[in-house]
């Protein structure tokens, strides 16, 4: 967590990769950069807030699969298991009739719900959500909420996100950034004196209103 | 329906295409292999077609990749200056009299190609000084690298003798006269490997064109492949415009053709749009050299011509 340009996003892509850096960044013992393309996106799935699409043409279900690119033996199709899983992870988002639609063509709830799925289908330990909730309503940011509090008992899951409520209801150990400084908070975040001296301005009883 | 009368259409006027021309030809003749109209039908006919075909492939091809790498419709090695870097480094052989062989190539197709070859690393070098939301600079240092090579061009032409020039200019418009077997058989192979390379990274390039990002955290090397898809590309351009001359538009017009009649993702085009580029380019040729009129007319005129409207209609219409 931490305010507007203090360098959350930067810092989940610098641990996908995505950006260069200097000191040293550990996935499972061994340095990030050393991972080819393919073994990383194995241990680490990251999935946007939006999802900035050039080809127009990519339905549901095949934006879904291409989180199995990394499962897939290079040149050759994707396979029928890497279908299945595909599909079985479309069914449990509730996105069968939508299989077929433009990516285009979704809303942003739906959207978010088709990233995930489609992050599930990577089969990585660790997936990271940067700001999953900032383009919805708080009807989707609820059913997007319960997903990730789901996934929570099966995978690692880093967050990034403005809004207090979701980061309460999942209860993640928070690191806070702020002044170029990291504030590491095991489990006493969620207090008033503290969101209020963080995020210099005054926050009063915060309630969990996902359950 | 309508897809099918095209390419049923296509397929009649490319089969055509060999017996259409200045010269009126004999069926006798050429079913038996004799006379003049055997000679022109096998030795310029023929080749010029399948060479033609090869030409609009590797064009087209070509589009389809430059756009869905760098994310913009209007991306091709003609818009990117490619072409134009091709024909400069072949202009600069013409004007230097190189018609020496080096390892059995001739000296136009080297230069043409290390042309197409250079101005590849010079964009690539260059758009690391643009940020993720510039591509579209992209496009204005191709034009800038366009005006500067044709200038270029043009300083040659104002140093160069009658003869050299006369060359140049039916070099800088585009055309599709060869001769013999040669010329085809190495688009042909230039074509093919194209591609295979585009068939063999379907998959990447499916992941590329949804983001480069994206395609990175879904486990695509994605420096890697782009540039060696890039490299295989430019290759085959600078071979091509070495022997043809620059054709523009092709690279434009025909991915977007075969996208409105396939909503596709792109790895399920390239091979339509490999077939429908050479259909297309061989169509404009036959148009070219069935016109009434004293000469051939070259064929980066009759693409231009068509294309130009094109492309200020896909701008126009370019809602991202």
């Amino acid at each position: 967590m931490g305010a507007n340009g203090s360098g959350k996003s930067t810092l989940a892509k610098t641990l996908c990769n995505l950006n260069t850096f200097s000191g040293k960044i550990l996935l499972d013992g061994k340095e990030v950069e050393r991972y080819s393309a393919k073994e990383r996106a194995k241990k680490i799935a990251y999935i946007p807030t939006k999802l900035d699409l050039y080809d127009t043409f990519l339905t549901v279900k095949e934006f879904v699969l291409l989180g199995r690119f990394a499962h897939k033996e290079s040149f050759f199709d994707y396979t029928e298991t890497d279908r299945a899983l595909a599909h079985d992870a479309i069914e449990l988002f509730g996105l069968k009739h939508l299989a077929d639609q433009t990516l285009h063509s979704l809303s942003s709830g739906e959207s978010a719900l088709v990233l995930i799925a489609q992050a599930l289908t990577q089969q990585s330990q660790i997936i990271i959500f940067d700001e999953p909730t900032a383009n919805l309503d708080p009807k989707n940011a609820k059913i997007i909420a319960q997903h990730i509090k789901e996934l929570k008992q099966t995978h690692t899951i880093v967050l990034i996100t403005h809004d207090l409520h979701l980061a309460a209801f999942i209860d993640n150990p928070v690191l806070f950034l702020k002044n170029r400084s990291a504030h590491y908070f095991q489990n006493d975040f969620f207090t008033d004196e503290n969101l209020s001296r963080l995020y210099d301005v005054s926050i009063r009883s915060l309630e969990v209103v996902y359950d | 329906m309508i897809k099918t009368t095209l390419w049923i259409g296509l397929v009649v006027i490319v089969l055509l295409s060999p017996f259409l021309g200045a010269v009126d030809l004999s069926i006798e003749d050429i079913v038996h292999l004799k006379g003049l109209s055997a000679q022109i039908f096998y030795e310029l006919r023929l080749p010029r077609v399948f060479f033609t075909f090869f030409a609009g492939a590797v064009l087209a091809l070509s589009g389809l990749l430059f756009q869905t790498l760098f994310r913009n419709p209007l991306m091709t090695p003609y818009t990117l200056g490619i072409s134009s870097g091709a024909t400069l480094g072949a202009g600069v052989a013409i004007k230097l009299g190189l018609n020496s062989l080096f390892f059995g190539i001739g000296a136009v197709t080297l230069f043409g190609f290390l042309g197409a070859l250079l101005t590849i690393f010079l964009l690539l070098y260059l758009a690391q000084f643009l940020k993720g939301s510039q591509q579209s600079s992209l496009l204005l240092l191709g034009i800038a690298l366009s005006l500067f090579y044709s200038a270029a061009l043009m300083l040659i032409f104002y140093l160069g003798n009658t003869i050299q020039n006369d060359m140049l200019i039916r070099f800088t418009m585009g055309s599709l006269s060869i001769i013999g077997w040669q010329s085809p058989l190495v688009l042909g192979s230039v074509a093919f490997f194209l591609t295979l390379a585009l068939y063999a990274y379907r998959f990447e390039l499916q992941l590329l064109a949804v983001s480069q990002e994206s395609a990175k955290l879904k486990g695509v090397e994605s420096q890697k492949v782009t540039l060696i898809l890039l490299l295989i590309s430019s290759f085959a351009i600078g071979i091509l415009v070495s022997i043809s001359g620059p054709i523009g538009f092709v690279g434009l017009i025909v991915p977007h053709i075969v996208a409105k009649l396939y909503p596709l993702t792109v790895e399920r085009r390239i091979f339509k749009t490999a077939l429908f580029g050479g259909f297309f380019l061989v169509v404009c040729d036959t148009i070219s050299r069935t016109l009434p009129s004293q000469s051939e007319l070259p064929i980066g005129i009759i693409t231009a011509l068509i294309g130009g409207p094109f492309f200020i209609y896909l701008i126009i219409t370019n809602k991202r």
